[in-house]
């Protein structure tokens, strides 16, 4: 694999700015099975934080898979940094970088450093381009001598720092993440939070963590694959406490 | 085998991964023949003092081997009904668990000081001749990784299942749980392949696509 100016390998055509920004959702359809999910989505997604609420089996993963080119939509265009994802399914990681909620269900390697350089050695960098810029990228966040560390005697918050370092590593504008920080203490919970805030990166987040969400720019509700709320977190996160603590309620009186 | 690497500086780090791979090969075809228990011990002792010169944390793994020893007794003590508990069929129950201890700390050893990453590239270099067959030998190679990095993970697995046994039970963690596991394992497996694509492998760019 090499690179030459103006040529990607793979023929990805080189990002520009200003056609390749955000992501763009066009009439999306998508079955789960036999029922629907999305009937004809659309949605510009090009604020710096946005957030995805919703119960569970709403959508929310289902629509942040769809971004990474983990699923594709059985039909609709959505581009992503100005590639369409079903024909451009194998650059993606290198525009969307993907977070998991469960640690140990992400990192494939036993070292810190192996972590991060297989990400980028997948999208063509030699060993030595990937070593050096995995000791960048620890030296950059403050973690300069964590390379030969075990991943399994990191605690839980540092493992999840080493995932988002490693989605982050093959450089891709977009951050993508599936309740990221939900199994981790309160104050571990708010030094990722405020780690992730200096980001530079564009961020898709699906939470239930409310306080967090309140700080993002946008906040869209899902409910079983339709857009119930879009807006400021003041104007969504509200109507979407009243609606789940109405929806707690009706549940207790079930049961 | 047991568990990851450990983290150091020693010859043994150093040496190349394809070179330790071979002499681990050579070296149990050369224990494989040995049946004097007596030549065994000795190699075990010397394999022994190599974990001692490595450091505590390397001695306490030779302790990982527990699970192992209901086993090594049943072998014994097969071995030794089998030779009708004369001295010789001692001797080549002694011989048989000696060997099987000291072939699994010496796979150990190769495993603590090498990295999985120079583990694929010299599996991959093993695995090449294959190619034509149609067999990808990167792939084969992570295969073989992710078996090393996932056992910790599994084994908290099991201990997770066990725990919720016996928050709600006195008997001992019966075969009942084996289902549960399986079901966690295959859950994983699923996880883990999602982890990979969105990575980017399989997708056709890196050192594996052609």
């Amino acid at each position: 694999m090499f690179r030459s100016p103006g040529v990607r390998p793979g023929g990805a055509p080189p990002v520009t700015r200003g056609d390749a920004h955000g992501i763009q959702i066009r009439d999306v359809w998508l079955n789960r099975g036999p029922t629907p999910l999305f009937c004809g989505l659309s949605l510009d997604l090009t604020e710096p934080r946005i957030g995805l609420v919703g119960p569970n089996g709403s959508g929310k993963s289902t629509l942040l898979r769809l971004l990474n080119g983990l699923m594709a939509a059985d039909r609709g265009d959505i581009t992503v940094a100005g590639l369409n994802a079903r024909t451009h399914r194998r650059d993606l990681p290198t525009r969307v970088g993907f977070v998991f909620q469960n640690v140990d269900h992400q990192i494939l390697f036993p070292t810190v450093r192996e972590e991060l350089t297989f990400g980028l050695v997948e999208q063509g960098r030699s060993r030595a381009e990937a070593r050096e810029e995995a000791e960048r990228l620890l030296a950059l966040h403050g973690c300069g001598d964590w390379g030969d560390r075990a991943v399994d005697a990191l605690s839980e918050g540092q493992k999840q720092l080493v995932c988002i370092l490693a989605a982050i590593a093959p450089g891709p504008p977009i951050l993508v993440m599936d309740e990221p920080l939900a199994s981790l203490d309160l104050a571990t919970r708010l030094a990722l939070a405020a780690r992730l805030a200096r980001l530079p990166h564009q961020i898709i987040m699906a939470s239930h963590d409310l306080d967090l969400l309140a700080t993002f720019d946008r906040v869209i509700w899902l409910d079983a694959g339709r857009i119930v709320g879009d807006g400021s977190p003041g104007e969504v996160l509200p109507l979407y406490r009243a609606h789940e603590m109405a929806r707690a309620a009706a549940q207790d009186t079930l049961s | 085998m047991m568990s990851g690497y450990l983290a150091g500086h020693s010859i043994l780090h150093r040496l190349p991964a394809g070179l330790k791979l071979f002499a681990l090969a050579l070296l149990s075809l050369l224990i494989l023949p040995m049946d004097a228990p007596w030549r065994l011990a000795g190699a075990l002792v010397l394999t022994l003092a190599v974990y001692a010169a490595l450091g505590r944390a390397a001695l306490a793994r030779v302790g990982l081997l527990r699970p192992l020893v209901p086993l090594l007794v049943l072998m014994f003590v097969l071995q030794a009904w089998a030779g009708d508990w004369t001295s010789a069929g001692l001797e080549a129950g002694m011989a048989s668990v000696l060997r099987i201890v000291l072939m699994v700390l010496l796979a150990d050893l190769v495993t603590l000081s090498t990295p999985l990453q120079h583990m694929m590239d010299a599996l991959e270099t093993v695995l090449r001749p294959l190619r034509p067959l149609g067999v990808s030998p990167r792939k084969l190679a992570l295969a073989v990784a992710l078996v090393l990095r996932f056992v910790p993970v599994l084994l908290s697995a099991w201990h997770a299942r066990e725990e919720a046994w016996r928050a709600r039970s006195t008997r001992r963690p019966s075969l009942a749980l084996i289902p549960g596991f399986l079901a966690d394992t295959l859950r994983l497996a699923d996880r883990v392949a999602e982890a990979l694509d969105a990575r980017g492998f399989g997708r056709g760019r890196g050192p594996h696509a052609e």
